[in-house]
């Protein structure tokens, strides 16, 4: 099982993710790869972290740029 | 850059968080404001205020690491800016006490965006009072009552905007419902305002949609934790276990280390930074044919296309109004 595990995350280190570590190296372009959809959901779902407020979106691209009268 | 994929499914899983959390709060909110909303002014109004003495540029200030590392209030305070300031409402009392205030520089807004209660005591530091009738107060339809009531009770002029949340959804969303309400007895409405999340990148928006300014200059808006800062701090801002494994792939993915070459800084980001950050250069870009964006924080996640970095030092001495 232990060897199971090592070799899965020596599977998934990705080149930029060794470079990570180094000062002023940008960060990963996808980071994303490293866990399941799933997990990455479930985790932060279960923090709870929000923020001040939410961020607004719509299909109507434009309108997310604030409207002058509602 | 994270990948799409990534970005929205973070900002998905912290949209839905709010939703479930605070809509009914945001709605309590509204009801107990509407009152005053229908009495005070629409920050509409705020540009027939501003007609004649319409300044170019903007500062919004910002309470990131960066603005006290760099000393720069101080630097501000002594300048002889003559833009707009905005202030976001939790460094308020500090750039009051560090000299930037409205008998200085005299178009002078503060901001609320986040909804909490707790949020009236960025109102209630004693110097406030000693200039409130000279500060524009910028607040949303769904803001806590108790937090507009003591920037009121101080003097500050209330202004109202709406907070976008879910407009698309149509005539049954709470943004056109509540919006149809305010209309019963002001006909104009109010402007909506993008927050995208936080006060800073709503005082961005504020600026140049509102008060009309065509160049916005950021400071301590760091959307980000500087090397220094502690785990504990981190932790507790996004909410994530104290003893999190920092070896596991998923704190890497959750807190990324950034390099900022334009500041040849480092920055460490947190999933609530990152959906922070991720969003407000999207609208920068998105808009940069109507804004220009000047990052003066000296550090920071917050560059790329359509921001230019600049020192604070530089930014007053080529924009002075």
């Amino acid at each position: 099982m232990i060897f199971f595990l090592i070799t899965m995350k020596t599977n998934f280190k990705s080149k930029s993710q060794i470079n990570h570590k180094i000062k002023k190296t940008p960060q990963s372009k996808d980071n994303f790869k490293n866990l399941s959809k799933q997990e990455f959901e479930e985790f932060v779902s279960n923090t709870g972290a929000a923020g001040s407020f939410m961020i607004f979106r719509s299909k109507k691209k434009i309108d997310e740029l604030g409207l002058d009268n509602l | 850059m994270q990948s799409r994929g990534y970005i929205n499914t973070l900002e998905n899983i912290l949209n839905k968080i709010h939703l479930d959390n605070s809509y009914e709060n945001w709605i309590h909110n509204f009801s107990l404001n509407l009152n005053d909303i229908w009495k005070e002014k629409s920050a509409s109004d705020l540009i027939q205020f501003i007609k004649n003495k319409q300044s170019d540029s903007a500062i919004v200030i910002g309470a990131g690491p960066s603005l006290i590392k760099h000393n720069h209030l101080e630097l501000l305070s002594k300048s002889n800016y003559q833009g707009t300031i905005i202030c976001t409402d939790r460094i308020l009392a500090p750039a009051l006490k560090a000299g930037v205030t409205p008998d200085k520089f005299n178009k002078f807004y503060v901001i609320t965006i986040d909804t909490a209660q707790i949020i009236k005591n960025f109102y209630k530091d004693k110097i406030i009072k000693k200039y409130a009738n000279r500060i524009n107060g910028i607040f949303t339809t769904v803001n806590h009552p108790d937090t507009i009531s003591v920037a009121r009770n101080l003097g500050i002029k209330i202004h109202w905007v709406h907070a976008l949340i879910d407009y698309d959804e149509g005539k049954k969303s709470f943004n056109q419902m509540s919006a149809l309400m305010v209309r019963a007895k002001k006909p104009k409405g109010l402007p909506a305002i993008q927050t995208g999340g936080n006060v800073g990148t709503s005082a961005w928006f504020i600026a140049w949609r509102i008060l009309k300014c065509k160049i916005v200059c950021l400071i301590g808006i760091d959307h980000s934790w500087s090397e220094n800062d502690s785990w504990h701090s981190m932790a507790r801002h996004c909410n994530v276990p104290i003893n999190m494994n920092k070896k596991s792939q998923i704190f890497t993915q959750l807190f990324p280390r950034v390099y900022n070459p334009e500041f040849d800084t480092i920055c460490i980001l947190d999933p609530i930074f990152q959906y922070y950050s991720n969003a407000f250069k999207d609208f920068i870009h998105r808009s940069s044919s109507k804004v220009k964006t000047i990052n003066a924080t000296q550090g920071g996640c917050i560059f790329g296309k359509a921001i230019k970095c600049v020192s604070f030092k530089d930014f007053l001495i080529t924009y002075p109004k």
